[in-house]
């Protein structure tokens, strides 16, 4: 099937509300060049969990529940959740499914802006096939009030901003133990148009 | 077609989370020329970034793309932070030149992403091994067309080791490197 030029879901490099933006966004426009086999081809990954490689995929993120991330660099001072660690790494198995069992994050505090916390959220990134599909993202809960207010969240086009949140689906879960969340996520084809031009 | 899932920040606390044990040494199956690229990332005010995560991916010295790994990690692929002064460093082996699409034949260059706090998608890029007087009918070389912008893709071999090549890359403002998009 021919792959057709996809909505553009992804936010621009230069967001001032997001602070760091502002210094850090290529002034120039990019360069746009037909797919070469640096970009088709793509990084093997070994068979460590599931069934056939398809995806390498990690997520890192928040322990709950006081928003700290298990990192040394963090400069926040809220005291570690001991059984966390912070980090899952699946290979998606045949049908292209993972499963993360962690534990909720909570908001944290920044210094975007005075009084600035982000939403809760897991970081997860994304290895497909080809190299053109590398995608780093994070992962939102339903209903958090923070979305609003986000400027990182709120740096994403209107019509992709439902695609970073995950939907409650408690059979995904564990009985008793852990809710369900379900998200999916989609890759561009290795040969797809760029998006946004 | 489902839309695809929107890009979003690294941020600034992955190297527990993401960084390899020795990502910085790329793997091969067999032997070849062995090469370090080094060098610093730059902001809009010429202050060392810091905090990047630093992704390349190549050709090997014959110009075919692994499709293998050592049992622990993809052959091809490195993957390292910048460290206080902005730099990284990562050792490997010299690409071949490679044929593309349409018998487009492509000089020795090193695909390099760019993740960061500050950088809501990837940057992505490529850099070249050769000088830029051998690059010119490479076809990201035609794409960008002016000689200075195309300047800031070239790596230099280090005078004194002609093993090093050394890339500086800034994200915006004079000297800004040339992105793209495929
Ligand atoms: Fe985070």
């Amino acid at each position: 099937m021919a792959e057709t030029r996809p909505v553009d879901v992804h936010p621009p490099y230069l967001y001032p509300d997001y602070k760091s933006t502002r210094l850090r966004a290529p002034a120039q426009p990019l360069v746009r060049v037909a797919p070469s086999p640096l970009e088709t081809a793509g990084p093997v990954f070994p068979k460590r969990f599931v069934g056939e490689s398809e995806a390498d995929l990690t997520t890192w993120g928040t322990s709950a529940p006081l928003g700290e991330n298990p990192h040394p660099v963090d400069d926040h001072d809220a005291p570690l959740d001991p059984n966390f660690l912070g980090k899952g790494q699946v290979l998606t198995d045949d049908e292209g499914r993972y499963r993360v069992v962690t534990v909720k994050p909570g908001a944290y505090p920044w210094q975007n802006h005075p009084f600035g916390w982000r939403p809760a959220h897991i970081h997860f990134s994304l290895f497909g096939n080809a190299y053109a599909q590398r995608l780093i993202t994070q992962m939102f809960f339903p209903g958090d009030p923070l979305l609003a207010i986000d400027p990182i969240f709120q740096s994403v086009p209107e019509a992709g901003r439902k695609l970073l949140i995950a939907d409650l689906d408690l059979e995904q879960g564990i009985e008793g133990v852990a809710l369900g969340y379900r998200w999916d996520l989609v890759v561009r084809g290795p040969r797809a148009t760029p998006m946004g031009v | 077609m489902p839309k695809p899932t929107p890009s979003q920040t690294v941020g600034p606390f992955f190297a527990r989370d993401l960084l390899w044990k020795d990502g910085g040494i790329v793997l091969f199956p067999g032997r070849g020329d062995r090469m370090t690229l080094t060098g610093c990332v730059f902001d809009g005010n010429g202050a060392p970034i810091y905090d990047a995560l630093f992704e390349t991916w190549q050709a090997d010295p014959t110009g075919r793309f692994p499709s293998g790994h050592d049992g622990a990690r993809p052959y091809g692929y490195g993957r390292v932070s910048t460290d206080t002064d902005g730099r990284y460093a990562i050792e490997t082996v010299k690409p071949g030149s490679f044929t593309g699409p349409g018998g487009a034949t492509y000089s020795p260059q090193i695909s390099v992403a760019i993740f960061a706090r500050g950088l809501l998608k990837a940057l992505h890029t490529r850099v070249f091994l050769a000088p830029i007087d051998l690059i010119k009918d490479d076809p990201l070389a035609r794409a960008i067309g002016d000689l200075e912008r195309l300047r800031t893709l070239v790596a230099t071999p280090d005078p004194d080791d002609p093993k090093i090549y050394r890339w500086d890359v800034r994200l915006r403002g004079a000297g800004e490197a040339v992105f793209i998009e495929f």
